[in-house]
């Protein structure tokens, strides 16, 4: 199984994980909503890249396959998204979230 | 691949060729009426063939889906919901976006991916479903032309959802680091001492990712301000078919991987549980807006709902839970639909806002007496009041709890209905209140489809309470023939 991936299984997790909390942090943090939409991206690929990580583990193509399947599903979701932020800047004009918050009970 | 898979997937792919053949209606004649009821044909023709694809027999195609009574019985209901949500849309639709057509794709789209969900026995199709049912559900919440609250919604459940469905992903990828599968069969034990702990954190973020998209305390934070901003029919479908199928997908998960054996994930689920059952509840006390108390009575009753999931694990036996479920979430369509149409008609040619305020419903038993019936069945029926579908369903619920010895669930069952009584009859009772002074909500004139709509959900609430036979026959019949 070694001679399909020399890196150890570990050091890939590590980074994929620290790329999915920094796009956590982004979410989080950010106010600008493509930033959010940014940090977002990164921690889809971060799942991407956890699951040829694990994919490579077994020598099945599945995790590739995986990782294909998250690409087209981060595609579909940006294009609705950036529909979505060019509502915002018009009826907001503003790409702030907190400027977006206005329903409380 | 045999014939008799291509039939199993029939309603799916009448669905689908249905979307394309939509699509290419609407490029060649915009009518919004042809649209309409093209879709609710295409939606009735796909809910008849139903029964067909379950006598083509209960087969594991490529490892990806199966179909099976349990499955089938839930895509029988997303379609129902579906063409209801299509029936409320129409004239409330009119008067808030120049162009309605694209809307029922939407809704076909949506429907597709969760009844994707309920047949889903493998991650890939488990995630390719929910995300085909999300992002439908972004373009469905900001569809109207106007006003400023259906954007925030849609911007809210966007960025909320993406985080869950990532956090889901991740989990996923772990689990198949350990276990070198991503069906829910195969999902064998972690291979190594090493692999365990991947295994466990990915189950854990996996349960965490599903909680999100549930709503369930403490994961609930957009729930009201998205069913608050979007329009009253879509807030019906997202209460009903968006729960409901990742609900159907999680009890085939739990039964298929036993992740629940496990003592800590049980543990985790109870308190989730308990906090939803409360903290739902308690919340809906403090709400003036109709729909912010439906969205916290939703994740009082998604809370409910868990006593099935953990019934799995303490009975060791599906059928019950299986049962539970089906009925419960047979129930909560019905009354949730119910409680959604009323709000949908009456906000038909409300300005900016939804008729939402509770205020506005004061003495509406005199000026539109049959949604005021219709809304008070509804209702009575989500506090779980005997002689209504939800006093079924939570019988059931309750039944299945005693088996399993879930005590302390149970305790938070009774003591978050308790609660739960004090702001439904709070709706009940603003409707028998005299009217307010300006009335300009009731001034207008009811479209017939809609009340006829509605009128049947509202009786169906008390019919399904009073005789629920037929209901629990069907059920059976599901399980048994179908097997699972």
């Amino acid at each position: 199984m070694n001679f399909a991936l020399s890196i150890p299984l570990e050091h890939v997790f590590v980074l994929a994980a620290a790329l999915f909390c920094t796009g956590l942090t982004g979410v989080l943090v950010r106010r600008n909503v493509m930033f959010v939409l940014m940090s977002l991206e990164v921690m889809m690929n971060a799942c991407g890249l956890a699951f040829v990580a694990a994919g490579a583990r077994w020598a099945q193509a599945d995790g590739q396959i995986m990782f294909m399947f998250i690409l087209a599903l981060a595609a579909a979701e940006v294009a609705v998204a950036l529909g979505i932020v060019l509502q915002l800047s018009r009826r907001f004009d503003s790409l702030d979230v907190d400027s977006a918050d206005e329903m409380h009970s | 691949m045999s014939h008799a898979w291509v039939n199993s997937v029939m309603p799916h792919l009448v669905l689908t060729a249905g979307l394309m053949v939509l699509l290419l209606v609407v490029a060649f004649r915009r009518s919004h009426a042809l649209a309409m009821t093209s879709t609710f044909l295409i939606l009735v023709v796909a809910g008849a063939l139903i029964p067909h694809s379950l006598a083509a027999g209960s087969e594991e195609a490529f490892g990806l889906i199966r179909v099976d009574g349990y499955g089938q019985f839930f895509s029988g209901l997303f379609l129902l919901a579906a063409i209801v949500t299509v029936l409320i849309s129409f004239r409330y639709l009119d008067q808030r976006a120049s162009s309605c057509e694209e809307f029922y794709m939407l809704i076909l789209t949506a429907t597709l991916g969760a009844m994707v969900m309920a047949v889903a026995s493998h991650f890939a199709t488990l995630i390719l479903g929910l995300e085909i049912l999300s992002i439908s559900l972004y373009a469905m919440i900001c569809y109207p032309q106007e006003g400023r609250l259906p954007l925030e919604a849609a911007t809210k459940y966007l960025v909320l959802s993406g985080v869950a469905s990532t956090t889901m992903l991740f989990g996923m990828a772990l689990i198949y680091a350990a276990s070198g599968s991503l069906s829910f069969s195969a999902l064998g034990q972690p291979v190594d001492n090493q692999s365990e702990n991947y295994y466990w954190l990915g189950q854990g973020m996996l349960i965490v990712g599903l909680a999100f998209k549930l709503s369930l305390v403490p994961f609930h934070m957009w729930t009201p301000d998205v069913y608050q901003g979007a329009p009253a029919p879509v807030t019906g479908f997202i209460a009903t078919v968006s729960k409901g199928a990742v609900f159907a997908a999680l009890l085939r998960y739990a039964v298929m991987s036993d992740v629940l054996s496990n003592a800590s994930i049980a543990l985790g689920i109870s308190i989730i549980a308990v906090g939803s059952m409360i903290v739902g509840n308690l919340l809906a006390l403090l709400e003036k807006n109709i729909k912010r108390i439906l969205a916290f009575s939703s994740i009082a009753h998604v809370g409910y709902l868990l006593i099935a999931l953990l019934v799995v694990a303490a009975l060791d036996d599906p059928e019950i839970a299986r049962e539970t479920m089906m009925v419960y979430l047979a129930g909560y369509f019905l009354m949730t639909l119910a409680a959604f149409g009323v709000i949908s008609a009456l906000s038909i040619s409300a300005s900016d806002q939804d008729t939402e305020q509770l205020a506005d419903y004061r003495g509406l038993f005199w000026s539109h007496p049959v949604l005021a019936a219709v809304l008070t069945s509804a209702v009575l029926s989500l506090a779980g009041i005997p002689l209504t579908m939800g006093f079924i369903a939570k019988f059931y619920l309750f039944a299945a709890g005693v088996q399993g010895a879930l005590w302390v669930l149970l305790w938070a069952l009774v003591i978050g209905s308790a609660i739960g009584i004090y702001y439904y009859l709070r709706i009940v009772f603003t409707m028998t209140q005299s009217e307010s002074t300006d009335g300009s909500v009731r001034a207008n004139a009811i479209p017939v489809e809609t009340i006829v709509t509605v009128g049947v959900l509202g009786a169906a609430v008390i019919l399904f309470g009073v005789y629920p036979t037929p209901l629990i026959e069907l059920v059976r019949g599901l399980i048994g023939a179908f097997g699972a």
